[in-house]
Protein backbone atom coordinates (compact mmCIF):
# COMPACT_ATOMS: atom_id res chain seq x y z
CA UNK A 1 0.00 0.00 0.00
CA UNK A 2 3.06 2.28 0.97
CA UNK A 3 4.57 1.61 -2.45
CA UNK A 4 1.09 2.22 -4.36
CA UNK A 5 0.96 5.75 -2.60
CA UNK A 6 4.33 6.44 -3.15
CA UNK A 7 3.83 5.74 -6.69
CA UNK A 8 0.98 7.98 -6.92
CA UNK A 9 2.93 10.67 -5.41
CA UNK A 10 5.47 10.19 -8.08
CA UNK A 11 3.15 10.47 -10.38
CA UNK A 12 1.40 13.74 -9.39
CA UNK A 13 4.76 15.42 -9.32
CA UNK A 14 5.70 14.65 -12.89
CA UNK A 15 2.22 15.33 -13.93
CA UNK A 16 3.31 18.74 -12.53
CA UNK A 17 6.04 19.16 -14.29
CA UNK A 18 4.80 18.18 -17.43
CA UNK A 19 2.13 20.06 -17.76
CA UNK A 20 3.34 23.22 -16.97
CA UNK A 21 6.11 22.20 -19.78
CA UNK A 22 3.18 21.60 -21.46
CA UNK A 23 2.61 25.38 -21.62
CA UNK A 24 5.89 26.19 -23.12
CA UNK A 25 6.33 23.08 -25.42
CA UNK A 26 2.91 22.62 -26.13
CA UNK A 27 1.13 25.95 -26.66
CA UNK A 28 4.14 28.71 -27.43
CA UNK A 29 6.12 25.72 -29.19
CA UNK A 30 9.11 26.60 -27.83
CA UNK A 31 10.91 23.28 -26.49
CA UNK A 32 12.98 23.91 -23.58
CA UNK A 33 14.86 21.59 -21.89
CA UNK A 34 15.87 23.69 -19.06
CA UNK A 35 12.97 22.80 -17.51
CA UNK A 36 14.22 20.66 -14.83
CA UNK A 37 16.75 23.46 -13.66
CA UNK A 38 13.80 25.58 -12.31
CA UNK A 39 12.46 22.66 -10.88
CA UNK A 40 15.80 21.94 -9.49
CA UNK A 41 15.86 26.15 -8.23
CA UNK A 42 12.75 25.70 -6.36
CA UNK A 43 13.74 22.07 -4.99
CA UNK A 44 16.44 23.82 -3.72
CA UNK A 45 14.95 27.42 -2.55
CA UNK A 46 12.63 25.45 -0.32
CA UNK A 47 15.14 22.83 0.85
CA UNK A 48 18.07 25.35 2.02
CA UNK A 49 15.45 28.32 3.51
CA UNK A 50 13.28 25.71 5.94
CA UNK A 51 16.94 23.63 6.35
CA UNK A 52 19.01 27.03 7.57
CA UNK A 53 16.35 28.84 8.42
CA UNK A 54 13.59 26.87 9.57
CA UNK A 55 10.78 28.52 7.35
CA UNK A 56 7.60 27.05 6.91
CA UNK A 57 6.17 25.69 3.71
CA UNK A 58 3.67 28.64 3.24
CA UNK A 59 6.44 30.99 3.00
CA UNK A 60 9.08 28.88 1.32
CA UNK A 61 6.40 27.58 -1.67
CA UNK A 62 5.98 31.87 -2.91
CA UNK A 63 9.88 32.43 -2.14
CA UNK A 64 10.47 29.59 -4.70
CA UNK A 65 8.07 30.22 -7.40
CA UNK A 66 9.10 33.74 -7.05
CA UNK A 67 12.48 32.93 -7.28
CA UNK A 68 12.44 30.55 -10.14
CA UNK A 69 10.11 33.14 -11.69
CA UNK A 70 13.15 35.88 -11.64
CA UNK A 71 15.49 33.13 -13.07
CA UNK A 72 13.31 32.60 -15.90
CA UNK A 73 12.70 36.05 -16.66
CA UNK A 74 16.68 36.58 -16.67
CA UNK A 75 16.75 33.72 -18.85
CA UNK A 76 13.97 34.02 -21.49
CA UNK A 77 14.59 37.50 -22.62
CA UNK A 78 18.38 36.55 -23.35
CA UNK A 79 17.37 32.99 -24.57
CA UNK A 80 14.14 34.16 -26.56
CA UNK A 81 16.51 36.23 -29.22
CA UNK A 82 17.06 32.70 -30.61
CA UNK A 83 14.77 30.44 -32.07
CA UNK A 84 13.87 26.59 -32.84
CA UNK A 85 16.77 24.55 -33.24
CA UNK A 86 18.91 27.35 -31.30
CA UNK A 87 16.50 27.65 -28.83
CA UNK A 88 16.84 23.97 -27.98
CA UNK A 89 20.35 24.31 -27.88
CA UNK A 90 20.79 27.49 -25.69
CA UNK A 91 18.17 26.07 -23.03
CA UNK A 92 20.74 23.19 -23.37
CA UNK A 93 23.07 25.72 -22.10
CA UNK A 94 21.22 26.74 -19.23
CA UNK A 95 20.38 23.51 -18.02
CA UNK A 96 23.95 23.13 -18.01
CA UNK A 97 24.55 26.25 -15.75
CA UNK A 98 22.30 25.38 -13.64
CA UNK A 99 23.53 22.01 -13.02
CA UNK A 100 26.92 23.60 -12.99
CA UNK A 101 26.08 25.97 -10.19
CA UNK A 102 24.28 23.15 -7.72
CA UNK A 103 27.19 21.51 -7.98
CA UNK A 104 30.21 24.00 -7.50
CA UNK A 105 28.50 26.72 -5.61
CA UNK A 106 29.10 24.64 -2.01
CA UNK A 107 29.45 27.13 -0.08
CA UNK A 108 25.35 27.37 -0.33
CA UNK A 109 24.06 24.28 -1.84
CA UNK A 110 26.87 22.03 -0.13
CA UNK A 111 27.91 20.57 -3.74
CA UNK A 112 27.92 17.04 -4.71
CA UNK A 113 26.91 16.13 -0.79
CA UNK A 114 23.52 17.45 -1.32
CA UNK A 115 20.99 18.40 1.27
CA UNK A 116 19.69 16.10 3.83
CA UNK A 117 16.69 16.13 6.75
CA UNK A 118 14.33 18.73 4.79
CA UNK A 119 11.60 18.60 7.42
CA UNK A 120 8.20 17.60 6.15
CA UNK A 121 5.38 20.00 5.15
CA UNK A 122 3.92 21.59 8.08
CA UNK A 123 0.53 23.73 7.33
CA UNK A 124 -0.93 25.83 10.14
CA UNK A 125 0.30 23.05 12.67
CA UNK A 126 -1.09 20.24 10.53
CA UNK A 127 1.82 17.89 9.70
CA UNK A 128 1.67 16.34 6.17
CA UNK A 129 4.21 13.73 7.20
CA UNK A 130 2.57 10.37 6.26
CA UNK A 131 2.34 9.57 2.70
CA UNK A 132 -2.17 9.65 2.32
CA UNK A 133 -1.74 13.01 3.51
CA UNK A 134 1.09 13.91 1.62
CA UNK A 135 -0.57 12.65 -1.82
CA UNK A 136 -3.78 14.51 -0.89
CA UNK A 137 -1.83 17.97 -0.74
CA UNK A 138 0.08 17.12 -3.73
CA UNK A 139 -3.03 16.13 -5.44
CA UNK A 140 -4.54 19.73 -4.60
CA UNK A 141 -1.30 20.84 -6.03
CA UNK A 142 -2.02 19.01 -9.24
CA UNK A 143 -5.68 20.19 -9.53
CA UNK A 144 -4.94 24.11 -9.08
CA UNK A 145 -2.05 23.86 -11.69
CA UNK A 146 -4.46 21.97 -14.03
CA UNK A 147 -7.13 24.21 -13.44
CA UNK A 148 -4.94 27.31 -14.54
CA UNK A 149 -3.09 25.84 -17.31
CA UNK A 150 -6.87 24.60 -18.84
CA UNK A 151 -7.81 28.34 -18.39
CA UNK A 152 -4.68 29.91 -19.17
CA UNK A 153 -4.57 27.72 -22.78
CA UNK A 154 -8.17 29.06 -23.36
CA UNK A 155 -7.90 32.45 -23.00
CA UNK A 156 -7.13 35.07 -25.68
CA UNK A 157 -3.32 35.20 -23.87
CA UNK A 158 -3.56 30.96 -24.76
CA UNK A 159 -4.67 31.60 -28.33
CA UNK A 160 -1.94 34.36 -28.96
CA UNK A 161 0.54 31.26 -28.00
CA UNK A 162 -1.22 29.15 -30.28
CA UNK A 163 -1.02 31.85 -32.86
CA UNK A 164 2.56 32.61 -32.36
CA UNK A 165 3.94 28.92 -32.53
CA UNK A 166 1.85 28.38 -35.84
CA UNK A 167 3.27 31.07 -37.24
CA UNK A 168 5.35 33.71 -35.88
CA UNK A 169 5.32 36.74 -38.07
CA UNK A 170 1.36 36.57 -38.75
CA UNK A 171 0.76 36.73 -35.15
CA UNK A 172 3.40 39.43 -35.03
CA UNK A 173 1.38 41.56 -37.81
CA UNK A 174 -2.03 41.46 -36.07
CA UNK A 175 -0.24 43.98 -33.52
CA UNK A 176 0.42 40.81 -30.78
CA UNK A 177 3.56 41.51 -28.99
CA UNK A 178 4.82 38.10 -29.40
CA UNK A 179 8.56 38.53 -27.54
CA UNK A 180 6.69 39.55 -24.45
CA UNK A 181 4.00 36.78 -24.68
CA UNK A 182 7.04 34.18 -24.90
CA UNK A 183 8.66 35.51 -22.24
CA UNK A 184 5.27 35.29 -19.90
CA UNK A 185 4.87 31.40 -21.10
CA UNK A 186 8.00 30.24 -19.92
CA UNK A 187 8.34 32.26 -16.86
CA UNK A 188 4.65 30.72 -15.94
CA UNK A 189 5.78 27.39 -16.61
CA UNK A 190 9.04 27.81 -14.57
CA UNK A 191 7.14 28.51 -11.36
CA UNK A 192 4.69 25.52 -11.74
CA UNK A 193 7.72 23.22 -12.17
CA UNK A 194 9.07 25.18 -9.02
CA UNK A 195 6.01 24.30 -7.17
CA UNK A 196 6.88 20.43 -7.80
CA UNK A 197 10.11 21.08 -7.24
CA UNK A 198 9.04 22.07 -3.63
CA UNK A 199 7.22 18.86 -3.07
CA UNK A 200 10.02 17.02 -3.86
CA UNK A 201 12.57 18.19 -1.65
CA UNK A 202 9.90 17.74 1.21
CA UNK A 203 8.77 14.38 -0.04
CA UNK A 204 12.36 13.00 -0.40
CA UNK A 205 14.11 15.09 2.42
CA UNK A 206 17.46 14.66 0.73
CA UNK A 207 18.63 17.09 -2.22
CA UNK A 208 21.50 16.67 -4.26
CA UNK A 209 22.06 18.12 -7.52
CA UNK A 210 22.24 14.63 -10.01
CA UNK A 211 18.44 14.33 -9.41
CA UNK A 212 18.34 17.39 -11.78
CA UNK A 213 20.45 16.13 -15.16
CA UNK A 214 19.95 16.76 -18.40
CA UNK A 215 18.53 13.18 -18.73
CA UNK A 216 15.56 13.79 -16.30
CA UNK A 217 14.85 17.39 -18.67
CA UNK A 218 14.46 14.97 -21.74
CA UNK A 219 12.31 12.95 -19.44
CA UNK A 220 10.00 15.32 -19.13
CA UNK A 221 10.04 16.68 -22.74
CA UNK A 222 9.10 12.88 -23.50
CA UNK A 223 6.18 12.80 -21.28
CA UNK A 224 5.35 16.30 -23.28
CA UNK A 225 5.69 14.32 -26.52
CA UNK A 226 4.44 11.09 -25.85
CA UNK A 227 1.29 12.75 -24.59
CA UNK A 228 0.55 14.82 -27.99
CA UNK A 229 2.01 18.59 -26.87
CA UNK A 230 -1.14 20.05 -26.53
CA UNK A 231 -3.65 17.91 -24.28
CA UNK A 232 -3.40 18.19 -20.47
CA UNK A 233 -5.31 14.80 -19.83
CA UNK A 234 -3.10 13.02 -22.44
CA UNK A 235 -0.38 14.50 -20.95
CA UNK A 236 -1.01 13.29 -16.97
CA UNK A 237 -1.67 9.54 -18.28
CA UNK A 238 1.87 9.98 -20.58
CA UNK A 239 3.41 10.45 -17.10
CA UNK A 240 1.59 8.25 -15.20
CA UNK A 241 2.49 5.44 -17.77
CA UNK A 242 5.76 6.06 -18.10
CA UNK A 243 6.50 6.20 -14.18
CA UNK A 244 4.77 3.04 -14.17
CA UNK A 245 6.32 1.38 -17.02
CA UNK A 246 9.76 0.71 -15.31
CA UNK A 247 7.88 -0.78 -12.00
CA UNK A 248 7.17 -3.52 -13.90
CA UNK A 249 10.99 -3.93 -14.34
CA UNK A 250 11.28 -4.65 -10.65
CA UNK A 251 8.03 -7.66 -10.75
CA UNK A 252 10.54 -9.42 -13.19
CA UNK A 253 13.34 -9.27 -10.93
CA UNK A 254 15.77 -7.13 -12.12
CA UNK A 255 18.70 -5.96 -9.97
CA UNK A 256 18.29 -2.30 -8.74
CA UNK A 257 21.97 -1.16 -10.63
CA UNK A 258 20.47 -2.30 -13.70
CA UNK A 259 17.35 -1.37 -13.22
CA UNK A 260 17.95 2.57 -13.19
CA UNK A 261 19.65 2.48 -16.44
CA UNK A 262 17.17 0.16 -17.85
CA UNK A 263 14.92 2.50 -16.81
CA UNK A 264 16.50 5.44 -19.36
CA UNK A 265 16.83 3.20 -22.01
CA UNK A 266 13.12 2.79 -21.97
CA UNK A 267 12.43 6.12 -22.14
CA UNK A 268 14.38 6.78 -24.85
CA UNK A 269 13.22 3.46 -27.26
CA UNK A 270 9.67 4.84 -25.90
CA UNK A 271 10.42 8.25 -27.14
CA UNK A 272 11.71 7.21 -30.53
CA UNK A 273 8.70 5.10 -31.28
CA UNK A 274 6.66 7.93 -30.56
CA UNK A 275 8.47 10.42 -33.33
CA UNK A 276 8.29 7.72 -35.67
CA UNK A 277 4.86 6.81 -34.97
CA UNK A 278 3.44 10.20 -34.71
CA UNK A 279 5.74 12.37 -36.93
CA UNK A 280 3.11 12.87 -40.06
CA UNK A 281 0.34 13.98 -37.20
CA UNK A 282 2.61 16.64 -35.80
CA UNK A 283 3.79 18.01 -38.83
CA UNK A 284 0.33 19.91 -38.96
CA UNK A 285 -0.06 21.22 -35.76
CA UNK A 286 -3.25 23.44 -36.16
CA UNK A 287 -5.48 20.23 -36.27
CA UNK A 288 -5.09 19.71 -32.76
CA UNK A 289 -6.38 23.08 -32.33
CA UNK A 290 -9.62 22.87 -34.64
CA UNK A 291 -10.17 19.20 -33.33
CA UNK B 1 53.16 30.32 -15.35
CA UNK B 2 51.97 32.12 -18.47
CA UNK B 3 53.53 28.92 -21.01
CA UNK B 4 51.61 26.66 -18.91
CA UNK B 5 48.60 28.21 -19.35
CA UNK B 6 49.38 28.79 -23.47
CA UNK B 7 49.96 25.22 -23.86
CA UNK B 8 46.97 23.90 -21.82
CA UNK B 9 44.80 26.70 -24.36
CA UNK B 10 46.65 25.12 -27.53
CA UNK B 11 45.16 21.61 -25.96
CA UNK B 12 42.01 22.43 -25.27
CA UNK B 13 41.87 24.02 -28.55
CA UNK B 14 42.82 20.94 -30.34
CA UNK B 15 40.30 18.75 -29.01
CA UNK B 16 37.16 21.64 -29.08
CA UNK B 17 38.54 22.08 -32.70
CA UNK B 18 38.80 18.59 -33.78
CA UNK B 19 35.35 17.84 -31.78
CA UNK B 20 33.72 20.96 -33.38
CA UNK B 21 34.83 19.64 -36.84
CA UNK B 22 33.33 16.07 -36.61
CA UNK B 23 30.05 17.89 -35.26
CA UNK B 24 29.88 20.29 -38.29
CA UNK B 25 30.08 17.99 -40.87
CA UNK B 26 26.98 16.41 -39.46
CA UNK B 27 25.41 19.03 -38.66
CA UNK B 28 26.68 21.26 -42.70
CA UNK B 29 24.08 18.38 -44.15
CA UNK B 30 21.91 16.89 -42.04
CA UNK B 31 21.13 19.80 -40.90
CA UNK B 32 20.08 19.15 -37.27
CA UNK B 33 22.21 18.68 -34.07
CA UNK B 34 23.09 15.25 -34.05
CA UNK B 35 23.29 15.13 -29.69
CA UNK B 36 24.29 11.58 -29.52
CA UNK B 37 27.33 12.47 -31.40
CA UNK B 38 28.18 12.69 -27.80
CA UNK B 39 27.93 9.13 -27.46
CA UNK B 40 30.31 8.59 -30.25
CA UNK B 41 33.06 10.29 -28.97
CA UNK B 42 32.58 8.51 -25.62
CA UNK B 43 32.07 5.02 -27.36
CA UNK B 44 35.89 5.67 -28.46
CA UNK B 45 37.42 6.67 -25.52
CA UNK B 46 35.41 3.12 -23.93
CA UNK B 47 36.14 0.75 -26.90
CA UNK B 48 40.07 1.85 -26.35
CA UNK B 49 40.17 1.63 -22.84
CA UNK B 50 38.37 -1.84 -22.99
CA UNK B 51 40.03 -3.53 -25.77
CA UNK B 52 44.00 -2.06 -25.31
CA UNK B 53 43.64 -2.28 -20.93
CA UNK B 54 41.37 -4.79 -20.65
CA UNK B 55 41.56 -7.38 -23.38
CA UNK B 56 45.10 -6.55 -23.67
CA UNK B 57 45.08 -6.21 -27.42
CA UNK B 58 48.15 -4.78 -28.99
CA UNK B 59 48.07 -0.82 -29.14
CA UNK B 60 47.92 -0.27 -32.82
CA UNK B 61 45.03 -2.97 -33.07
CA UNK B 62 43.05 -1.53 -30.47
CA UNK B 63 43.09 2.18 -32.18
CA UNK B 64 41.76 0.83 -35.12
CA UNK B 65 39.23 -0.97 -33.36
CA UNK B 66 38.22 1.83 -31.18
CA UNK B 67 37.61 3.91 -34.43
CA UNK B 68 36.18 1.22 -36.97
CA UNK B 69 33.46 0.41 -34.24
CA UNK B 70 32.03 4.05 -33.05
CA UNK B 71 31.99 4.95 -36.96
CA UNK B 72 29.82 1.39 -37.37
CA UNK B 73 27.73 2.44 -34.87
CA UNK B 74 27.06 6.02 -36.08
CA UNK B 75 26.26 4.88 -39.48
CA UNK B 76 24.16 2.38 -38.55
CA UNK B 77 22.02 4.96 -36.16
CA UNK B 78 22.33 7.46 -39.42
CA UNK B 79 20.67 4.65 -41.74
CA UNK B 80 17.93 2.79 -39.00
CA UNK B 81 16.62 5.71 -37.50
CA UNK B 82 17.21 9.49 -39.20
CA UNK B 83 17.34 8.41 -42.61
CA UNK B 84 13.83 7.48 -42.27
CA UNK B 85 12.73 9.98 -40.41
CA UNK B 86 14.30 12.38 -42.66
CA UNK B 87 11.63 10.75 -45.21
CA UNK B 88 8.93 10.92 -43.08
CA UNK B 89 8.99 15.07 -42.30
CA UNK B 90 11.39 17.49 -42.63
CA UNK B 91 11.39 19.55 -39.74
CA UNK B 92 14.36 19.33 -37.65
CA UNK B 93 13.30 19.42 -34.52
CA UNK B 94 11.74 16.08 -34.38
CA UNK B 95 15.57 14.95 -35.57
CA UNK B 96 16.86 16.67 -32.53
CA UNK B 97 14.68 14.52 -30.54
CA UNK B 98 15.19 11.61 -31.64
CA UNK B 99 18.79 12.34 -31.09
CA UNK B 100 18.26 13.05 -27.84
CA UNK B 101 16.51 9.68 -26.88
CA UNK B 102 19.27 7.92 -29.10
CA UNK B 103 21.68 9.50 -26.96
CA UNK B 104 19.94 8.27 -23.50
CA UNK B 105 19.80 4.96 -25.02
CA UNK B 106 23.28 5.14 -25.94
CA UNK B 107 24.81 6.63 -22.93
CA UNK B 108 22.71 4.00 -20.74
CA UNK B 109 24.22 1.06 -22.54
CA UNK B 110 27.76 3.04 -21.86
CA UNK B 111 27.16 2.88 -18.25
CA UNK B 112 25.27 -0.45 -18.08
CA UNK B 113 28.14 -2.23 -19.54
CA UNK B 114 30.95 -0.87 -18.34
CA UNK B 115 29.68 1.13 -15.48
CA UNK B 116 29.57 4.59 -14.26
CA UNK B 117 33.05 5.43 -12.82
CA UNK B 118 35.61 7.03 -14.26
CA UNK B 119 37.95 4.79 -16.51
CA UNK B 120 42.26 5.39 -17.45
CA UNK B 121 44.35 4.54 -19.69
CA UNK B 122 47.89 3.88 -18.64
CA UNK B 123 50.69 3.43 -21.33
CA UNK B 124 53.83 2.16 -19.24
CA UNK B 125 54.52 4.28 -16.27
CA UNK B 126 53.89 7.66 -15.34
CA UNK B 127 55.91 9.91 -16.43
CA UNK B 128 56.96 13.85 -15.87
CA UNK B 129 56.27 15.21 -19.21
CA UNK B 130 59.18 17.11 -21.74
CA UNK B 131 59.87 20.61 -20.20
CA UNK B 132 59.52 23.45 -22.66
CA UNK B 133 60.46 26.67 -21.32
CA UNK B 134 59.61 26.14 -17.62
CA UNK B 135 56.32 24.12 -18.88
CA UNK B 136 55.43 20.92 -19.39
CA UNK B 137 54.03 18.66 -21.53
CA UNK B 138 53.36 14.64 -21.82
CA UNK B 139 54.18 13.20 -24.86
CA UNK B 140 49.81 12.43 -25.25
CA UNK B 141 49.16 15.78 -25.14
CA UNK B 142 51.61 16.55 -27.83
CA UNK B 143 50.13 13.57 -30.38
CA UNK B 144 46.98 15.36 -29.31
CA UNK B 145 48.22 18.64 -30.83
CA UNK B 146 49.98 17.27 -33.47
CA UNK B 147 46.56 14.90 -34.35
CA UNK B 148 43.92 17.32 -34.05
CA UNK B 149 46.38 19.50 -36.39
CA UNK B 150 46.69 17.21 -39.53
CA UNK B 151 43.00 15.74 -39.18
CA UNK B 152 41.71 19.31 -39.14
CA UNK B 153 43.75 20.28 -41.81
CA UNK B 154 43.21 16.73 -43.83
CA UNK B 155 39.32 17.20 -43.21
CA UNK B 156 39.25 21.00 -44.55
CA UNK B 157 41.56 20.22 -47.47
CA UNK B 158 39.43 16.83 -48.35
CA UNK B 159 36.16 19.27 -48.29
CA UNK B 160 37.64 21.71 -50.54
CA UNK B 161 39.16 19.83 -52.97
CA UNK B 162 37.63 15.85 -52.95
CA UNK B 163 35.05 14.76 -54.98
CA UNK B 164 32.69 13.82 -51.69
CA UNK B 165 33.95 16.94 -50.03
CA UNK B 166 32.65 18.61 -52.88
CA UNK B 167 29.16 17.07 -52.96
CA UNK B 168 29.02 17.42 -49.62
CA UNK B 169 29.00 21.28 -49.46
CA UNK B 170 26.52 21.50 -52.34
CA UNK B 171 24.71 19.33 -50.32
CA UNK B 172 25.11 21.53 -47.14
CA UNK B 173 24.44 24.83 -49.62
CA UNK B 174 21.30 23.12 -50.91
CA UNK B 175 20.06 19.97 -50.94
CA UNK B 176 16.85 20.09 -53.24
CA UNK B 177 19.35 21.28 -55.97
CA UNK B 178 22.21 18.90 -55.60
CA UNK B 179 20.05 16.19 -55.89
CA UNK B 180 18.20 17.56 -59.59
CA UNK B 181 22.12 17.58 -60.31
CA UNK B 182 22.17 13.92 -59.61
CA UNK B 183 23.69 13.90 -55.97
CA UNK B 184 22.35 10.91 -53.74
CA UNK B 185 22.13 13.16 -51.01
CA UNK B 186 21.61 10.57 -48.56
CA UNK B 187 24.03 9.31 -50.28
CA UNK B 188 26.25 12.18 -49.05
CA UNK B 189 24.95 12.60 -45.56
CA UNK B 190 26.09 9.02 -44.82
CA UNK B 191 29.60 9.86 -46.02
CA UNK B 192 29.70 12.85 -43.40
CA UNK B 193 28.28 10.55 -40.71
CA UNK B 194 31.15 8.20 -41.62
CA UNK B 195 33.82 10.85 -41.50
CA UNK B 196 32.30 12.69 -38.50
CA UNK B 197 32.24 9.24 -36.45
CA UNK B 198 35.04 8.60 -37.17
CA UNK B 199 36.88 11.91 -35.93
CA UNK B 200 35.03 11.93 -33.09
CA UNK B 201 36.08 8.72 -31.95
CA UNK B 202 39.91 9.49 -32.30
CA UNK B 203 38.89 12.80 -30.21
CA UNK B 204 37.64 10.15 -27.46
CA UNK B 205 39.99 8.00 -27.56
CA UNK B 206 42.59 11.51 -27.47
CA UNK B 207 40.42 11.96 -24.37
CA UNK B 208 40.82 9.03 -22.81
CA UNK B 209 44.69 8.16 -23.35
CA UNK B 210 45.09 12.13 -21.96
CA UNK B 211 42.91 12.31 -18.97
CA UNK B 212 40.06 9.46 -18.04
CA UNK B 213 36.76 9.25 -19.75
CA UNK B 214 32.67 9.37 -18.34
CA UNK B 215 29.82 7.90 -19.47
CA UNK B 216 29.06 12.30 -19.34
CA UNK B 217 32.77 13.52 -20.65
CA UNK B 218 30.92 13.24 -24.57
CA UNK B 219 28.59 15.20 -23.93
CA UNK B 220 30.62 17.62 -22.44
CA UNK B 221 33.16 18.40 -25.00
CA UNK B 222 30.53 18.16 -27.55
CA UNK B 223 28.86 21.13 -25.93
CA UNK B 224 32.18 23.17 -25.98
CA UNK B 225 32.07 22.12 -29.58
CA UNK B 226 28.42 23.31 -30.24
CA UNK B 227 29.45 26.89 -27.99
CA UNK B 228 32.38 27.47 -30.72
CA UNK B 229 30.56 26.55 -33.20
CA UNK B 230 27.41 28.99 -32.70
CA UNK B 231 29.75 31.75 -31.80
CA UNK B 232 31.78 31.22 -34.76
CA UNK B 233 28.49 31.59 -36.96
CA UNK B 234 26.50 28.59 -37.83
CA UNK B 235 27.95 26.92 -40.34
CA UNK B 236 31.70 27.73 -40.97
CA UNK B 237 34.68 26.36 -40.63
CA UNK B 238 37.11 28.95 -40.33
CA UNK B 239 34.43 30.94 -37.75
CA UNK B 240 34.18 27.31 -35.72
CA UNK B 241 38.28 27.38 -35.15
CA UNK B 242 37.98 30.94 -34.74
CA UNK B 243 35.40 30.30 -31.79
CA UNK B 244 37.12 27.42 -30.89
CA UNK B 245 40.32 29.87 -29.53
CA UNK B 246 38.20 32.18 -27.87
CA UNK B 247 36.47 29.26 -26.12
CA UNK B 248 39.59 27.60 -24.54
CA UNK B 249 41.43 30.79 -24.14
CA UNK B 250 38.26 31.99 -21.81
CA UNK B 251 37.64 28.93 -20.67
CA UNK B 252 41.82 28.39 -19.05
CA UNK B 253 42.46 32.03 -18.28
CA UNK B 254 38.77 31.57 -15.91
CA UNK B 255 40.27 28.51 -14.60
CA UNK B 256 43.69 30.14 -13.65
CA UNK B 257 42.52 32.95 -12.44
CA UNK B 258 39.22 32.12 -10.55
CA UNK B 259 38.48 28.39 -10.53
CA UNK B 260 38.66 25.22 -12.68
CA UNK B 261 35.13 23.87 -11.55
CA UNK B 262 33.61 26.94 -13.72
CA UNK B 263 35.10 26.24 -17.16
CA UNK B 264 31.40 24.94 -17.86
CA UNK B 265 29.85 28.44 -16.79
CA UNK B 266 32.37 29.94 -18.42
CA UNK B 267 31.17 28.39 -21.74
CA UNK B 268 27.89 29.43 -21.29
CA UNK B 269 28.88 33.03 -20.05
CA UNK B 270 30.71 33.56 -23.52
CA UNK B 271 27.47 31.64 -25.17
CA UNK B 272 25.32 34.70 -23.65
CA UNK B 273 27.41 37.48 -24.33
CA UNK B 274 27.37 36.16 -28.05
CA UNK B 275 23.81 36.43 -28.14
CA UNK B 276 23.26 39.55 -26.47
CA UNK B 277 25.80 41.86 -28.73
CA UNK B 278 26.49 39.33 -31.56
CA UNK B 279 23.58 36.82 -32.41
CA UNK B 280 24.60 35.63 -35.70
CA UNK B 281 28.11 34.93 -34.72
CA UNK B 282 31.61 36.52 -35.63
CA UNK B 283 31.56 35.36 -38.90
CA UNK B 284 29.15 34.34 -42.37
CA UNK B 285 25.60 33.09 -42.07
CA UNK B 286 22.37 34.29 -40.19
CA UNK B 287 20.65 32.62 -38.20
CA UNK B 288 17.29 32.19 -39.50
CA UNK B 289 13.91 34.10 -38.69
CA UNK B 290 16.04 36.25 -35.78
CA UNK B 291 15.89 39.26 -37.72
CA UNK B 292 12.17 39.43 -38.71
Amino acid sequence: MEYILHLLIFISIYVLLSQSLCLTAGYSGLISLAHIGFYGVGAYTAAILSVNYGMPFLVTLPLSMLLSGLVAVAVSVISLRTVDDYFIIITLGIQVAIFSVMNNWQGVTRGPLGIPGIPSIKILGFPFDTKISFLLLSLFFVSIVWFLLNNITRSPFGRVLIALSEDEIFAKSLGKDVYKAKIISFTISAMFASIAGVLYAHYISYIDPTSFTINESIFILSIVIIGGMRNLLKIALAAAFLVLLPEALRFIGMPNSIAANMRQIIYGIVLIMVIFKNSENFKSRSSYYTS
Amino acid sequence: MPIQIILNIALQFSIISLVGISFLLIFNTGKYYAIHHSAIIALGGYFACLFYSHLGFSLPLSIIISIFLPTLIGLFIEILIFRNLRKRNNETFFLIIASLGVYIIMQNIISLFLGDDSKTIRIGEVQVGNEILGAYISNVQIIIIAASIILCGTTLLFLKFSKIGKYMRAVSSNEELSNIFGINSDHVILWSFGIGSALASIAGMLIAFDTDITPSTGFKILFYGVVAMIIGGVGSFKGLIGGALLLATAQHLSAYYIDSKWMDATAYIILILFLIWKPLGFSGKRLEKVEI
